[in-house]
């Protein structure tokens, strides 16, 4: 693409970037083959087979598919994931609205103003997932949140909320979370996109008598969707980073379990159906092939625009 | 800022090298390597003498979970036997997975202390535990209490753990709050018992008072829930398993009379939000005028306020409790806990570990191991000291010796245990968002005996 | 159009109010951690929140300090276990210290450890992708794409395992490694060298420069805000993989300070004081790091996406 005056190489040069392109992929591919190609190869192996903890092999007795079988079969399963896909959609776009509309207000302040804002909307990513939950924790509490205290002294609710008790509230309040610990980084992204958009454009939309809106959705939007499509990718990635939320505030109660969780649940909770390890790989094998089509629709979405 | 690239990149070379030499050291040893490690280990001061280091991971059990009683107790035996000691506290919320990822990673602890539902009924049953009855001679099992050996020892006859300390779990009260709402008429201050028709009135009495839950069946999750278990079953004489030990009995009729009871008084609260800890803080902080969670350590432990033993947030006085039945004689569940020694392979570990277990639950040290956990001694006696009068200086301990001889059934050791644990807060959570209780209860008590 | 000026401005006004609320509304957990860590027992446990500490007390701090103690540092052989019948070789270890602080140091080692690999082996292999022609390119790249948003949940066990066999279970590299091996840095690093013009590599070729030559001297220049941005990047979810720290660390010395402050979370759920005050410590590093490089982290990603 970036040499269409060469369309075939020379065998000599063709080896010469073969050799040099592997060297330089050779460090990165070290620690991306030996931590995440090597242990997904063994997770998609084992998930064929009944291996658990118990056993001292790596895997157990070949059983073909029926882990897989028993997946579609687990109620406790499908709800998770049902509940990773409530978490993805609905985190993702309203992250993305939501951000897109705080750049659209803060862009044209002033430096130091923008920037502060900026900051602000970046503080809780950088609170560090742990220090927020905790903090979170406490604000959500029953009996003692500020939440329940502040709703229920402007009269919005009569009875305390049990916000992480409650399956009716707890998916919700996790996301919520999430949702703040995500906004940040898609913010900065769409005030630098927003100040780039080419200028002559929007003026020549203005003589052509289009109003604001028309603007923004003609001219801005349409220059600004590479950077939206790395905010998706970017904030799906965040989404399925939800265990330290789900781990410390309901520990998969309450409806808030996760496939990441359950497989976690599944691998090394004390009871009797935990250790099993070829289940457990199951279950990330599905969720691993719901992600790759994920992210190929997204690329292939990248690839069309 | 060049520089400071320059330095950066330099440093990571030098890591990337030393990662990746490691890995072609272990591949093909060059011939340098094995000596020089070998000068390095005498020189390594974490390894003071041959007789090696032990690894004991512990639960919060009483003191035994926090750091400066512990390592005063493990440095006195480093001083006797020469055997080093170091020590992880585990927390139950994650303490679990942290063990069970460790053998799954040939990592696990040459020691772990807790009770019989995990180390016999779990790891001992799975074989990751050694064998301990060759340290019980006849003297040892005439001065053990007999349900806590009959506890450590598994149906196959091993012995997975040494049992240290005993007692009774039980439920407190916030004494003001009852006084304040006229419900300490229905307490028996005495005896430190109560009846079901008395607590009944009791939590009316205080729900009218303040207009707000004042006890909480919490069900976020296992840990403390020997409390909400011991009240469900005791509200109406229900049982949780067969005396045999054989099978869950959760859909007993009196268990169902028990939650449907719980679940129509506007006194009690079912939530999904609170663990057994989340519960002591909330009754701490005053807010529920009783706790389900609660044995004699918290009672002699001071809040996290600083306002004293026996005390909550705001200087209210906590009195405990056995759980409410229908003739005031409650079953209470017993805690015994203990030590138990993973197999990791290592002989002289093992016979170091057993060193250690032979120091802290059998010999002239027993009592200050037992008084670092502030239960109560499993066994009458050790070497030839009397353990039962440890706690006579003790007011709150001698008056919680009333609720001993109300220890109950130690059925945690049913087969399935562990999920049956997770069944029974999974039924509570349903039941506190109001599926029909009968149903609920027949599912998942069919679930811990299917498990 | 005047009545459009109005409304416009009608509108603007009000968004600005929405924001200010909004930012407060993104502030407050901060300011609640950070209060809470300074408020004293009886403000803790109050059961109405107290917005602003009656008397500000170094209580917690001294509680956090007291919880546990630990060597300062522990310096291990690498590999040491391998010939040492699977015990770690030390080196050499501090004094006693309040294990926080060892936590801190061991967060923040781990961080900088993995921020340095990643962004020299991304911006190497980056620039391979975006600018060698070599054979199996498009499948290695579509591999990295697809793995990008992969949890590491999925690999938990066999990670492992490969990490117990490496003897690097229970030690910071079997937290380093994988996230080095996450590939979204290569990915960003792609992005950026994209936009590096041939013919300036072309040039360099033909006067006589080695690939490494132009690499440390061509490309990096050219790359740099966007491997400042990745080192933050990194930095950031380094620290927050709170699921690596719990799986793969279980000594008390070789805890991080996210890590450690859940525990304390799970053991002594009852004292907000003493978590905040841990929340305060753990949250600190990572505000300063983006505070510092914040220039470079707005720079750095921003060009990176826009190019697409």
């Amino acid at each position: 693409m970036a040499r269409p005056s060469k369309p075939t190489m020379s065998r000599a040069l063709q080896r010469r970037e073969n050799i040099s392109g592997y060297l330089f992929m050779l460090p990165s591919l070290f620690f991306f083959i030996g931590f995440v190609v090597f242990p997904m190869i063994i997770c998609i192996i084992t998930s064929l087979t009944d291996a658990n903890m118990h056993d001292p092999g790596m895997f157990g007795n070949f059983i073909g598919f029926s882990n897989f079988a028993r997946l579609v079969k687990d109620v406790d399963f499908l709800e998770a994931l049902k509940n990773t896909f409530i978490i993805v959609i609905v985190s993702v776009p309203t992250v993305c609205a939501f951000s897109l509309w705080v750049s659209s207000a803060i862009y044209k302040l002033s430096g130091p103003v923008l920037s502060a804002f900026r900051c602000i909307f970046y503080l809780p990513v950088v609170t560090g997932s742990v220090a927020v939950t905790v903090v979170w924790k406490w604000m959500y509490d029953n009996y003692t949140g500020i939440f329940n205290h502040v709703l229920k002294g402007a009269g919005l609710i009569e009875q305390n909320i049990n916000w992480l008790g409650d399956s009716k509230y707890a998916l919700w309040c996790i996301i919520l979370i999430l949702f703040t610990t995500s906004v940040g980084q898609p913010i900065v992204l769409y005030v630098s996109a927003l100040g780039n958009v080419d200028q002559t454009l929007i003026e020549a939309a203005e003589v052509d008598g289009a109003n604001s809106f028309q603007i923004f959705w003609q001219v801005k939007w349409a220059q600004m969707m590479p950077t939206t499509l790395y905010i998706l990718v970017i904030t799906t990635i965040n989404s399925f980073q939800c265990f330290a939320l789900i781990q410390l505030l309901t520990k998969g109660g309450a409806g808030t379990n996760t496939v990441m969780y359950d497989i976690y649940w599944t691998a090394f909770k004390l009871t009797e159906q935990a250790g099993h390890f070829g289940y457990a790989n199951a279950m990330g094998v599905v969720l691993a092939i719901f992600i790759g089509l994920l992210s190929a629709l997204q690329f292939k979405l990248a690839k069309e625009k | 800022m060049k520089k400071l690239l320059a330095i950066l990149l330099a440093m990571t070379m030098v890591m990337a090298l030393v990662a990746c030499g490691g890995n072609n050291d272990n591949a093909n040893p060059s011939p340098q390597d094995p000596p020089e490690t070998e000068d390095q280990t005498p020189e390594a001061p974490a390894e003071p003498a041959a007789s090696g280091e032990l690894t004991l991971w512990t639960y919060p059990i009483g003191d035994w979970g926090k750091e400066e009683k512990v390592k005063a107790i493990t440095d006195a035996f480093t001083a006797d036997t020469g055997i080093s000691v170091k020590v992880e506290y585990l927390a139950y919320a994650d303490g679990d997975d942290k063990v069970n990822s460790a053998i799954t990673a040939n990592a696990a602890p040459d020691l772990i202390m807790e009770g019989p539902e995990r180390l016999v009924t779990n790891w001992g049953d799975k074989g990751y535990l050694v064998d301990l009855s060759d340290m019980f001679d006849d003297t040892d099992k005439s001065e053990i209490n007999a349900a806590a050996m009959t506890a450590c020892t598994h149906p196959n006859g091993e012995v997975y753990e040494y049992p240290l300390v005993v007692t009774a779990h039980c439920m407190a009260i916030n004494l003001n709050a009852f006084k304040e709402a006229g419900a300490d008429q229905y307490l028996d201050l005495e005896n430190h018992t109560w009846t079901t028709e008395n607590f009944i009135k009791a939590v009316d009495a205080l729900y009218a008072h303040y207009n707000a839950p004042v006890g909480a069946v919490y069900c976020k999750g296992q840990g403390g829930d020997q409390g909400t278990r011991a009240l469900v079953n005791n509200l109406y004489g229900g049982t949780f398993a067969t005396a045999s030990h054989d099978k869950y009995t959760w859909d007993d009729p009196k268990n169902i009379q028990a939650l449907e009871q719980l679940k129509g008084m506007p006194g009690i609260t079912f939530d999904a939000s609170l663990e057994g800890g989340d519960e002591i803080k909330v009754f701490y902080q005053g807010i529920l005028k009783m706790a389900f969670c609660w044995n004699i350590a918290q009672q002699l432990n001071p809040n996290q306020a600083d306002t004293g033993a026996g005390l909550t947030a705001n200087g209210e006085e906590i009195v405990f409790m056995g759980f409410p039945s229908e003739n005031g004689t409650p079953a209470l569940q017993g805690g015994i806990w203990g030590f138990g020694i993973f197999n990791n392979g290592d002989s002289a570990k093992v016979e170091n570990a057993k060193t250690f277990i032979k120091w802290m639950c059998d010999s002239e040290h027993t009592a200050e191991a037992v008084k670092t956990a502030n239960y109560f001694a499993a066994r009458s006696a050790a070497e030839g000291t009397d353990l039962t009068g440890i706690w006579t200086d003790n007011e709150i301990m001698n008056e919680y010796q009333v609720l001993m001889p109300y220890l109950g059934d130690y059925y945690q050791v049913t087969k399935g245990w562990a999920g049956a644990r997770t069944e029974w807060w999974t039924m509570l959570q349903k039941v506190g968002e109001g599926a029909d209780i009968a149903e609920t209860v027949a599912t998942y008590a069919g679930n811990a005996n299917a498990g | 159009m005047k009545i459009e000026n109005s409304r416009s401005r009608a509108y603007r006004i009000a968004s600005i109010i929405i924001l200010v609320v909004l930012a407060f509304l993104f502030t407050f957990p901060l300011y609640w951690i950070v209060t809470g860590g300074f408020k004293n027992g009886a403000d803790i446990n109050a059961t109405k929140p107290i917005w602003i500490p009656t008397e500000w007390v170094m209580n917690n701090y001294d509680k956090l300090m007291k919880q546990r103690s630990v060597p300062l540092w522990e310096v291990y052989l690498p590999f040491g276990s391998f010939f040492n019948g699977g015990k770690k070789v030390l080196l050499t270890a501090g004094p006693e210290a309040p294990a926080a602080i060892r936590w801190l140091i061991n967060a923040v080692l781990m961080c900088v450890a993995a921020m340095l690999l990643t962004c020299l082996t991304a911006a190497m292999a980056g620039y391979a992708l975006a600018k060698k022609r070599f054979n199996g390119r498009a499948l290695l790249f579509s591999l990295i794409v697809c793995a990008m948003a992969l949890p590491k949940q999925v690999i938990l066990i066999p990670l492992l395992k490969e990490m117990s066999a490496l003897h690097l279970y229970d030690s910071l590299w079997a937290v380093i490694f994988p996230t080095v091996g996450w590939p979204f840095g290569v990915f960003l690093m792609k992005q950026f060298s994209e936009s590096i013009p041939g013919e300036i590599l072309e040039a360099t070729r033909i006067d006589g420069a080695s690939e490494l030559k132009t690499f440390s001297t061509v490309v990096i220049p050219m790359i740099k805000p966007g491997i400042g941005a990745l080192a933050i990047f990194t930095f950031i979810n380094c620290w927050n993989d709170y699921f690596m720290q719990l799986v793969m660390l279980t000594s008390g010395s070789n805890f991080t300070i996210p890590l450690g402050i859940a525990t304390l979370q799970a053991e002594t759920s009852i004292d907000n004081g003493l978590l905040m005050a841990g929340a305060t410590l753990a949250a600190a590093p990572i505000i300063v790091v983006f505070l510092i490089f914040q220039k470079y982290f707005t720079q750095g990603i921003t060009m990176g996406a826009v190019k697409g």
